[in-house]
């Protein structure tokens, strides 16, 4: 009897699974996608989200239109897309970090909340490096420190706010004193550290070709885990610094589209993910494999990551 | 160092028909996305990097490089035979080009451009090709401070085009530098002046203020000139029945010689800077080019020399963008920026051991920058006569279709109609100030050059902890000051002489 209800509760489940296949493989838009990428023409995430759309058009047949739409790390987007009709049209690609920065920083004045999409997935982890190049006199961050203190000031590059914030967390701990270069994007980070005007700065994969030249080196890890590149360099939690950013490529659709159409295109998504060609892309853009959460996973990292982000970016 | 194998295998790889068909099809598709007022190489580099997938790498980045020096190509097209550039860097062409267009001398006008831009082209490609290597660790050691010194620089050379009002010019430059402080600020990522427009975060879009001030608001302009369905060409005085004025005599290319090598020059060093760009380097190009010249009266009134100052500038800081590309993985540009992003879907890290890795690659692609300089001198040759007919129709058709055709393009290059709304905002601003005789050229460049000028200033008082006279430590940074103070007399001695 048991067994028999075990077996038919099975094989429902596996009817209504089925079904869910069957209606997202059915869904089809009825008119072209839109991809909007909250950063500009150029950028690891651009190239990534123009390789996937590519990726998911030659698989599915749909046809996606990729749009940049940069402003504020990717706020602008999402303000613009919690605004539109949840018509299941507009897709939009971001970095978690910043829009979680802003969403603590700023909550009153943005239109919207984590709760305002539905997730679609992830496409890839960045990972966060403090670099020197390698003539710097100092290996690890209590070095850095150390020499900071020694000089009076020491010169780091940083290129977004959460940096910012956790080298003065540094700061905080340590009493050393920084003076905190703001650079636009890692590039010009290794402008700043190769001329020889700041000693240290944080990159997320333009330093690859150096690191491998042998002229930089990993100082720490800015990421909750070590560098997968890196591994014997320890993070800023474990020399004593309590903070860390685990920036997401992600991407979602305005809040209460047609489950269907979210089902569906979530679907079309982690198969483009999957794909050989789109890992190696992933792979020259971050230096690691690509990472798919899956919609709840996406909506746990993001609802997990403003806690987390309240406890470490509070005033 | 790269063997001579290596390097000679590279340009065997790059000079075979089939690489050369896929820079010729960039060259066409570059020259008519640059003529074609709105839509620029850059999106359609953007558009056509994930096409590119399929193709091998050479042949991509060849059709890449293609799209972006036949852009520039087609860029000076509208800004010459219409007087509406659209982008920042052909309105220094505009200057002299279009009065030579209305003196019935179009095909001359547009023919010094595709030779000057070709010059300036080819000047650089051939400093990357020989010696990028020291001039990317030459770069390198411009600071913020020393940038912050050219910045300086930049503006006291703009004093040599404020012609004979100092007091609008400076009006100009200082609303141009205060539209330039919307969106974040550098160093807190405050939002300023946004006004609860999230799309200005990043700032006002460039296309749409350069193209709203420059190319629309002459539209306006001509409008209003044209109450009651005049039906003239864009261009009156189609053929003067010279022939000298269909081309460009050897002698009058020769002429500009010192003017295209100045250009060329001017346009590789900025090119070499990260984040400078070609508007800039055309206007001090033109200015030097005005100020050196025996009859700077004559400029502004379509003098050959402005063209081919302008055009060997703007064109020579593509090919130097590729300098801290190729060498140190840094892009000089959002086009650079581009071609970075092609490398790595076709697996390539670009950074310092490039030429180490993939050399035959490197080699291969100058071999294509060098095919796409003579495919552009070819294709441009037979697209101008093209051009020049087709601004032969009605104004009232051209002008029409231009502005659908700007319309459209911002809405693409900005992702909406919000950039369309900036631009037509700018038209009118464009309209009303070039009607008090305020210069539209000076407040584009301030507003080009704010974001870049200001985030130097934030990032040397960082490195120098408030204390700016510490800059007068860097004796580029001194050189460069000295060099604004003398720059802005002579300039303003020379208006005063010419008034």
């Amino acid at each position: 009897m048991k067994a028999k209800s075990t077996l038919l509760a099975l094989g429902a489940s596996a009817l209504i699974a089925l079904a869910s296949t069957a209606s997202a493989a059915d869904w089809k838009p009825d008119g072209p996608l839109t991809i909007q990428i909250g950063f500009g023409a150029g950028g690891s995430t651009d190239t990534m989200g123009r390789v996937l759309a590519k990726s998911m058009e030659d698989a599915t047949g749909w046809s996606i239109v990729v749009e940049n739409k940069p402003g504020g790390g990717g706020v602008a987007m999402f303000t613009g897309l919690s605004q539109r009709p949840a018509n299941g049209k507009t897709i939009g690609m971001g970095v978690s970090i910043p829009v979680l920065v802003q969403l603590v920083n700023r909550a009153d004045q943005l239109p919207f909340t984590v709760d305002s999409f539905d997730y679609l997935g992830t496409v890839a982890k960045a990972e966060l490096a403090l670099v020197a190049s390698k003539d710097a006199p100092f290996d690890d961050l209590e070095s850095m420190v150390a020499y900071a203190k020694q000089e009076g000031s020491l010169p780091v590059a940083t290129m977004a706010p959460p940096q910012v914030l956790m080298m003065d967390q540094t700061k905080a701990k340590t009493g050393a004193e920084f003076s905190l270069v703001n650079a636009d994007g890692g590039a010009e980070v290794l402008k700043l550290i190769l001329g020889g005007q700041v000693l240290a700065g944080f990159a997320s994969g333009e330093h690859f070709q150096y690191l491998e030249a042998g002229t930089m080196k990993v100082i720490a890890g800015a990421n909750q885990s070590r560098l997968s590149y890196a591994p014997d360099s320890k993070t800023f939690i474990e020399s004593g610094i309590e903070a860390y950013v685990d920036p997401v490529f992600f991407l979602a659709m305005r809040g209460g589209t047609d489950p269907e159409a979210v089902a569906a295109i979530s679907a079309a998504m982690d198969e483009a993910i999957k794909a050989p060609e789109f890992a190696k892309i992933v792979q020259n853009a971050v230096q690691g494999d690509p990472i798919n959460m899956g919609r709840e996973g996406t909506k746990k990292m993001m609802v997990d990551g403003l806690a987390n982000a309240k406890v470490l970016f509070a005033k | 160092m790269v063997d001579l194998t290596t390097i000679l295998a590279g340009f065997a790889d790059a000079f075979t028909l089939y690489n050369l068909t896929f820079v010729l099809l960039g060259v066409v598709l570059g020259q008519f996305v640059g003529a074609v007022p709105g839509i620029g190489p850059i999106m359609a580099m953007a558009i056509a990097i994930p096409f590119t997938f399929g193709l091998d790498t050479l042949p991509a980045i060849a059709f890449l490089v293609g799209v972006n020096k036949g852009g520039l190509v087609g860029g000076a097209v509208p800004a010459i035979l219409m007087n509406t550039p659209g982008t920042p860097d052909a309105a220094a062409t505009a200057l002299d080009g279009h009065p030579l267009a209305k003196q019935g001398k179009p095909l001359k006008a547009t023919k010094m451009a595709l030779f000057s831009s070709v010059t300036g082209d080819t000047f650089s490609d051939i400093v990357l090709i020989t010696v990028s290597a020291p001039l990317a660790i030459l770069a390198l050691r411009m600071g913020p401070i020393e940038i912050v010194a050219l910045m300086i620089f930049a503006f006291s050379i703009l004093t040599g085009l404020i012609g004979n009002s100092l007091t609008k010019g400076i009006i100009a430059a200082a609303l141009g530098l205060l539209v330039a402080c919307i969106g974040q600020d550098p160093e807190n990522y405050t939002p300023r002046l946004i006004f609860g427009y999230w799309d200005l975060f990043d700032g006002l879009p460039l296309p749409s203020v350069a193209i709203g001030m420059l190319a629309i608001s002459e539209m306006l302009r001509r409008m209003s000139i044209a109450h009651g369905g005049k039906m003239k060409s864009a261009i009156v005085d189609m053929d003067t029945g010279n022939p000298d004025d269909k081309r460009v005599t050897f002698a009058e290319y020769w002429s500009c010689r010192y003017t295209l090598v100045r250009g060329a020059t001017i346009g590789t060093i900025l090119g070499a800077l990260p984040g400078i760009g070609s508007t800039a380097a055309a206007f001090m190009s033109y200015a030097m080019a005005k100020g050196a010249s025996k009859d700077p009266a004559s400029f502004g009134k379509g003098n050959l020399h402005g063209v081919a100052a302008s055009e060997s500038a703007n064109s020579a800081v593509v090919g130097a963008n590729l300098i801290p590309l190729l060498t140190l993985g840094i892009p000089g540009s959002v086009g650079a920026a581009l071609i970075i992003s092609a490398f790595m879907i076709h697996g390539i890290q670009p950074g310092p051991l490039l030429f180490e890795q993939q050399g035959r690659l490197v080699y291969g692609l100058f071999g294509a920058m060098i095919m796409a300089n003579f495919v552009n001198l070819w294709v441009g040759q037979i697209g101008l006569r093209f051009w020049v007919k087709v601004v032969s129709a009605p104004e009232s058709i051209i002008f029409a279709s231009a502005l659908l055709l700007c319309i459209v393009g911002v809405s693409m290059a900005t992702s909406g109609l919000f950039g369309v709304a900036i631009m037509l905002i700018f038209a009118v601003i464009g309209y009303v100030m070039s009607s008090f005789g305020y210069s539209l050229v000076i407040f584009i460049i301030a507003f080009f050059l704010g974001p870049r000028f200001e985030k130097s200033i934030a990032q040397s008082l960082a490195l120098t902890n408030g204390d700016l006279t510490l800059m007068l430590k860097s004796p580029v940074a001194v050189a460069l000051l000295v060099m604004s103070v003398l720059s802005f007399f002579w300039f303003m001695r020379k208006n005063a002489q010419e008034n």
